[in-house]
């Protein structure tokens, strides 16, 4: 506690040049918070997949798979539930303007029970069948509210009325779906049977992907073979993949954040570890006589020695603090950002660990920066430095 | 003319002084380098991305695709409308008569064993196809045969799949092998399987292309071929060069990486300018006496301010050469896999760009510390301590 004082005198020696120091501190440690929780947040993405759903597609790209493959899928064994996926994409009444509404069956409440629809608004979809949820990010988006109507124009053909226009009255604002990554459009959930009654009848009864629920994950890799075993000959043939090994491909097949965060972090702390390690040796080069009188009065090696770690570690630790305060604030900002679809990110979580890891890296640039100033506080002639010499 | 020589004498001696300051100045050396390094290497992955798909061929060259119907988004351009496609005006001909233009089919292909292998992209082409890329080279085996149920496998793809002359996939009707291996330049191409798109189209028992690659007899004579194409009532087709369809694609799955470039750029610079306002601070108050002394002989306040400006550029200037130069060292022609291979690249324009964001960052930071330094009283300044 005693030195406490001194600590606290030696830091705003220079109160410009040290609040310029800690600002600086404070940006390198808010990046590297960001950093960490981005990459948290993909590895969340990650995990969030689970392994006891497993996507089903073509095997050679066919694009329609028969909606009568499912009585056959229930069949296998470790399957529990068989569910169908339609994507429809085009553009709203702008077309510079994406979107794509995911039309899934009833059976999905079963198939995919991580799609974030209660039973109430499974009821309203069966009530409204042209209906449509769209996720928080989506309708921030679009700026849409629960009873507006949205639009989604395709070329000629889409409908079997020779219309180009579909209409969908939104009956509510969901949020994303665990492990609903980057590589996937906004989350527009639509009811399938409404498409299968609009569309031409030579395009009904297919879907572009089927989600099986099996009864445990380790029986994962086992059913997807027997899924493909039994459909080899099928035409089309399928593709089978559990949902977490689907997200993993996703990650690694992408540019993706995850793989460079923690790099673009360290830079960010080896950036200031210079600035901090000048700082502590200046501090001590300016101040070599008030050292020389501790070490005469009779403080030892190890007493200045903390003194001096304190003296570092007081603007990195707070840095830390206020970086992590700071990486909220950007991280709110980026997820502004990313709702407006300026960029495109999953959504950062506040997490200890983040904040963990940050007190170390700042410790550990305290203890790096004051390395050299000690090695020569060591060395000093305590004599010459008193009388001046 | 005295001013212009006050600056420069006055830098001279602000730069001899900078051994006795030398660890100051690694300060701002090594943030802007870590700024510079970052940001470029960040930037170099959509730089190569962007060289492996924009090749400088396709500059007279458009790409026609079919309108998008329900299913089957990818190869909808029916072979009953190539002909009528290949008969447009402003495509190239070959010396023999034939047209230029090339109807390509595109599937990605399962893994054979396990799951989740990757995405193995196979690509059908036509006769023209081989005459549209000349950098095309067999490097390994030999070239597929046309009418054969063979392919050939790009450089990159063979890398990333562990694909080699002998190794066998499985497309609809049974197990192809692989009778070659080529390379193309660095094209995007060279992350394919390539076969006869006729064949390949027959196993898989697809009608439709995917798209038409056309080599234009010039840029000129693009607008003529658009506007045949789309006002042909035969046709429901889009047209784009391919130039700004590859960078309209190439954009959209570079945007969010982009963007997170400059924003983390950004917030680096942020730190760095933080970094040069105390260090040059720092400086101008260990060069106080000096300040004065050259007030006290003559030198004005503007060159003076100018010469730590000066400093503080020139110290972010050498930061962002190494910064540019290790992301260069480290990252540039290393092979990646993002939707096919490609080699990262740390392009001219990246170092431009690096010098410019670490001049503006130490420019910045230094101008508070020059307005002080020129606005130190002469007097008061020599009596520092």
């Amino acid at each position: 506690m005693k030195f406490i004082p001194l600590v606290w005198a030696a830091l705003w020696r220079n109160r410009a040049e040290s609040v310029l120091t800690l600002l600086a501190l404070s940006v390198a440690f808010a990046l590297f918070g960001i950093m960490i929780a981005l990459n948290a947040a993909y590895e969340q993405a990650i995990d969030d997949a689970r392994m006891d759903r497993l996507i089903i597609a073509c095997r050679f790209e066919c694009g329609a798979i028969p909606l009568g493959y499912r009585e056959q899928l229930a069949r296998i064994g470790g399957v529990t539930a068989v569910g169908g996926q339609v994507w429809l994409g085009g553009h709203e009444q702008d077309e510079h303007h994406q979107i794509t509404v995911m039309f899934v069956d009833e059976e999905m409440r079963s198939a995919w029970p991580e799609l974030p629809l209660s039973p109430a608004d499974w009821r309203a979809l069966e009530v409204t069948p042209a209906g449509i949820f769209l996720s928080r990010k989506a309708a921030a988006r679009r700026n849409v509210r629960t009873g507006d109507t949205v639009t989604l124009n395709l070329p000629p053909g889409s409908r079997a009325d020779g219309g180009t226009t579909w209409f969908f009255a939104v009956l509510g604002v969901i949020p994303d779906p665990p492990g609903w990554g980057q590589s996937n459009p906004d989350m527009i959930v639509g009811n399938l049977r409404y498409l299968e009654n609009s569309i031409d009848l030579e395009e009904r009864g297919r879907v572009n992907v089927l989600r099986v629920a099996v009864d445990r994950p380790e029986h994962a890799r086992a059913v997807c073979r027997a899924i493909e075993a039994w459909f080899t000959n099928a035409s089309p043939a399928l593709y089978c993949v559990p949902a977490r090994e689907n997200a993993q491909e996703l990650a690694d097949a992408n540019i993706n954040m995850r793989q460079i965060s923690l790099g673009i972090g360290a830079a960010g702390l080896f950036m200031i570890l210079f600035l901090c390690a000048n700082g502590i040796a200046e501090s001590v080069r300016e101040r070599l006589s008030e050292f020389g009188v501790l070490k005469a009065l009779g403080y030892g090696d190890a007493r200045i020695a903390l003194l001096v770690i304190l003296e570092a570690a007081a603007p990195t630790l707070l840095a830390a603090l206020i970086g992590g305060a700071l990486a909220r604030g950007v991280g709110a900002f980026l997820a502004h950002l990313a709702v407006k679809g300026v960029i495109d990110m999953p959504e950062m979580r506040a997490s200890p660990a983040a904040f963990g890891w940050a007190l170390v890296a700042a410790l550990l640039i305290a203890l790096v920066s004051a390395l050299a100033p000690l090695y020569r506080l060591r060395r000093m002639d305590v004599a010459a430095v008193v009388a001046g010499r | 003319m005295t001013e212009l020589r006050q600056i420069a004498a006055v830098c001279l001696v602000g730069i001899g002084s900078l051994r006795e300051r030398y660890a100051t100045a690694l300060v701002i050396v090594v943030g802007m380098a870590c700024v510079v390094g970052v940001l470029t290497s960040m930037l170099s992955l959509t730089a190569g991305l962007t060289r492996a798909y924009l090749r400088p061929e396709d500059a007279t060259r458009a790409i026609v695709w079919a309108e998008r119907a329900n299913f089957d988004q990818s190869r909808s351009l029916h072979r009953d409308v190539i002909g009528t496609i290949l008969d447009a005006p402003g495509i190239a001909r070959s010396s023999n008569g034939a047209a230029l233009a090339d109807p390509e089919f595109l599937m990605r292909i399962p893994p054979l064993e396990g799951f989740a292998a990757g995405s193995l992209q196979l690509r059908g082409v036509g006769p023209a196809g081989l005459a549209l890329r000349p950098a095309f080279r067999i490097v390994a085996g030999r070239m597929f045969r046309t009418g054969a149920r063979e392919l050939v496998v790009g450089v990159g793809a063979a890398r990333k799949f562990g694909l080699t002359v002998g190794s066998e996939v499985r497309l609809r009707d049974g197990k192809w092998p692989i009778v070659g291996v080529f390379s193309c330049g660095a094209d995007i191409i060279e992350s394919y399987l390539v076969g006869d798109a006729v064949i390949v189209m027959a196993a898989t028992r697809r009608q439709g292309f995917a798209q038409v690659i056309a080599q234009l007899v010039d840029a000129k004579a693009y607008p003529e071929f658009q506007r045949w194409l789309t006002e042909n009532p035969a046709l429901a087709v889009y047209v784009e060069r391919k130039t700004d369809y590859d960078r309209r694609e190439l954009g959209m799955n570079t945007a969010f990486f982009t963007r997170m470039a400059y924003v983390i750029g950004a917030i680096m610079a942020l730190g760095a300018l933080c970094g040069v306002v105390k260090v040059m601070s720092a400086a101008v108050r260990a060069r106080t006496r000096e300040i004065g002394t050259l007030r006290a002989i003559g030198f004005g306040a503007t060159p003076v301010a100018l010469s730590v400006l000066l400093e503080a550029a020139l110290l972010g200037t050498i930061g962002a050469v190494i910064g540019a130069a290790m992301a260069w060292l480290v990252f540039d022609g290393r092979e990646m896999w993002v939707w096919g291979a490609f080699k990262l690249h740390v392009a001219p324009s990246l170092w431009v760009l690096g010098l410019v964001w670490a001049l503006v960052t130490s420019l910045l930071g230094g101008f508070l510390p020059a307005l002080r330094a020129g606005r130190l009283p002469p007097f008061e300044a020599l009596r520092a301590e």
